[in-house]
């Protein structure tokens, strides 16, 4: 954006001095096309990330030197963390069925024997799936609560009051969110995994008739594999809160523009998980070699 | 008050209801009901709200300019979440798959995994569970907005039907949306798995190919697929327009709802992906 001062290249025509005849500026800034507006987008891109670091910067400053408000964290992780226990045993639970059931199915069609189904699908859920899919559930529930939250309370001027008051935003609402999402993401991920092994296990032995014994194989299961999954659970847990609250501190407009503000931390912290997770297997790829 | 002179009924105060017994707070199983019956509710309304918009689309009586103007928004606007989501998505699953791979020695494998994992689960639900951000919240948003702003009143009052100008369409555009952008994740994703297995694993794309044509996989993977995209797509639309009309009390009431939307949304696309998978 240019300064609002220099009218001719005023991206603004409605903010311009009056004097200036409409289709001059028209002249002036031609509508982008083709590689503006990737340009734009791209320079859009770059803000918001700029935006965002400055959000996280903030919050991790706060953490080390910020007020301590008492419970604050504490109700947070109640908001966060068991709040979302029913949601989340829910899908991780029909996860687990659905994994081996597919798993099963498609096996028996290469080779008709089953014994390695659990050892590979408790790598695969310890590694990756239980952090990253119960993330990503908690990115969607707890990403929109937060907008949501937030949202109202930019568009109901609550923000505006706590600046007046001299607290800053980030320190008042993102600290306690970050602080109780980190903790509450890496036990919600463990818990995940508890449940769509427990979903798992009951499956194979409905379905494909494999003892339990057999299926809690943890031979395939690394020192790596848990780190991995760990790291990811705390990657994610510090994501969501930073994205979502940066989306909704951004709210303007009404309820619509609350509206706006939840799907755009929806969609923002979901990518988020996804981009980590390539980003963090990738890594752990070349860490933590192997076979 | 001890005088004789009692006062006339009319000046007497007026006899207080008893007042009622102070609420106990609903133990575990009062809440697991409250709750149980909140489901019921909702899925009850979706139910009639199915048989509404079904009416509606078979007679034919849903706006067309409408249609168009939602698939724009949700469909083609949805383009750029669906292409980085399909590619990474792609990546993530040969990163999984190569201990696995590696450890067999089973290269040739690879598109076979690659392609039963992309086309029969994570293509249709990851592409439900980021469109159902976009456009499900985004959707409720502009619904409950509606409500609150009470233009849905005002177009009863001009005697157009909200359902057949509001609802119906938003149920078509978003069916044909996730159904179109399944298949555009499922190539999309094929892509990426075979661009990283070749960086990662070494597998040329000609053998991922051979692996994914190979016969293991048959038509009935891809409509299987298809099938829960259609499926997720009716739920999201319904939950969405659902929880959108049911707004009540202004900003903080639309992001309520739209929080609420996303929740059952995502949580109604798994069960029904067992359920589905199940079944086919």
């Amino acid at each position: 954006m240019s300064a609002p001062t220099s009218p001719p290249t005023s991206s603004h025509p409605d903010h311009g001095p009056s004097s200036v005849p409409q289709s001059e500026l028209r002249d002036l800034v031609p509508e982008p096309s083709g590689v503006g507006i990737l340009g734009a987008r791209a320079i859009e891109l770059a803000l918001a990330g700029l935006e965002l670091y400055s959000v996280f910067v903030r919050t991790l400053y706060y953490c080390v030197r910020g007020r301590r408000e008492k419970g604050a964290t504490v109700q947070q992780m109640y908001e966060i963390g068991n709040r979302s226990l029913f949601f989340l045993t829910v899908v991780m639970g029909f996860i687990g069925m659905i994994l081996v059931l597919q798993a099963g199915i498609q096996t028996k069609r290469v080779i008709p024997e089953l014994s390695l189904l659990g050892a590979n699908y408790l790598e695969l859920l310890i590694r990756d799936l239980a952090a990253s899919i119960g993330s990503l559930m908690l990115a969607t529930r707890v990403g929109a609560g937060i907008a949501a939250e937030i949202g109202s309370m930019v568009v109901t001027e609550q923000i505006d009051a706590l600046r007046m008051c001299a607290a800053d935003p980030i320190d008042y609402l993102i600290k306690p969110r970050f602080l109780a999402s980190i903790l509450m993401s890496t036990v919600l991920g463990v818990w995940s995994a508890g449940v769509a092994i427990a979903t798992g296990l009951l499956t194979a032995y409905v379905m494909f008739d494999l003892r339990p014994g057999t299926f809690m194989n943890f031979s395939l299961v690394t020192p790596g594999d848990v780190i991995l999954g760990l790291t990811k659970c705390v990657a994610y847990g510090a994501a969501i809160p930073i994205v979502s609250g940066h989306s909704g501190l951004s709210t303007f407009g009404g309820s619509e523009g609350v509206g706006w503000a939840t799907t755009r931390a929806v969609v923002n912290s979901s990518l988020a998980v996804i981009v980590l997770d390539m980003l963090i297997s990738g890594a752990g790829f070349f860490i933590f070699p192997k076979g | 008050m001890t005088s004789a002179a009692a006062p006339p009924a009319a000046l007497q105060e007026p006899a207080r209801p008893p007042r009622p017994p102070a609420r106990p707070s609903p133990g575990v199983l009062g809440a697991m009901g409250a709750s149980f019956l909140e489901i019921a509710e909702t899925v009850g309304g979706m139910g009639l709200l199915a048989g509404q918009v079904a009416r509606r689309v078979f007679t034919l009586r849903l706006d067309g300019a409408e249609v168009v103007r939602n698939l724009y928004r949700m469909g083609v606007k949805s383009i750029p979440i669906v292409v980085v989501t399909a590619l990474f998505t792609g990546v993530i699953m040969v990163l999984q798959a190569a201990p696995l791979v590696q450890r067999l020695g089973a290269y040739g494998l690879l598109g076979w995994g690659a392609g039963f994992g992309t086309l029969r689960e994570i293509a249709p639900l990851l592409t439900a569970l980021m469109i159902n951000g976009r456009v499900g919240a985004n959707n409720t948003a502009e619904l409950g907005t509606m409500v609150v702003t009470e233009q849905i009143d005002a177009l009863r009052v001009l005697a157009i039907d909200p359902i057949a100008f509001l609802i119906a369409p938003r149920v078509v555009a978003m069916v044909v949306t996730l159904f179109l952008a399944t298949i555009f994740a499922d190539t999309l994703a094929l892509f990426g798995a075979a661009l990283s297995g070749q960086a990662l694993l070494g597998v040329p794309p000609r053998m991922f190919y051979n692996g994914l044509t190979g016969g293991l996989l048959g038509i009935g993977d891809i409509t299987g697929g298809l099938v829960k995209a259609v499926v997720f797509g009716v739920v999201m639309a319904l939950a969405s327009c659902q929880y959108g009309l049911g707004v009540k009390g202004g900003a903080p009431g639309v992001g309520r709802a739209v929080n609420a939307t996303v929740v059952a949304s995502a949580a109604g696309i798994f069960v029904l992906d067992y359920l589905v998978s199940f079944t086919l």
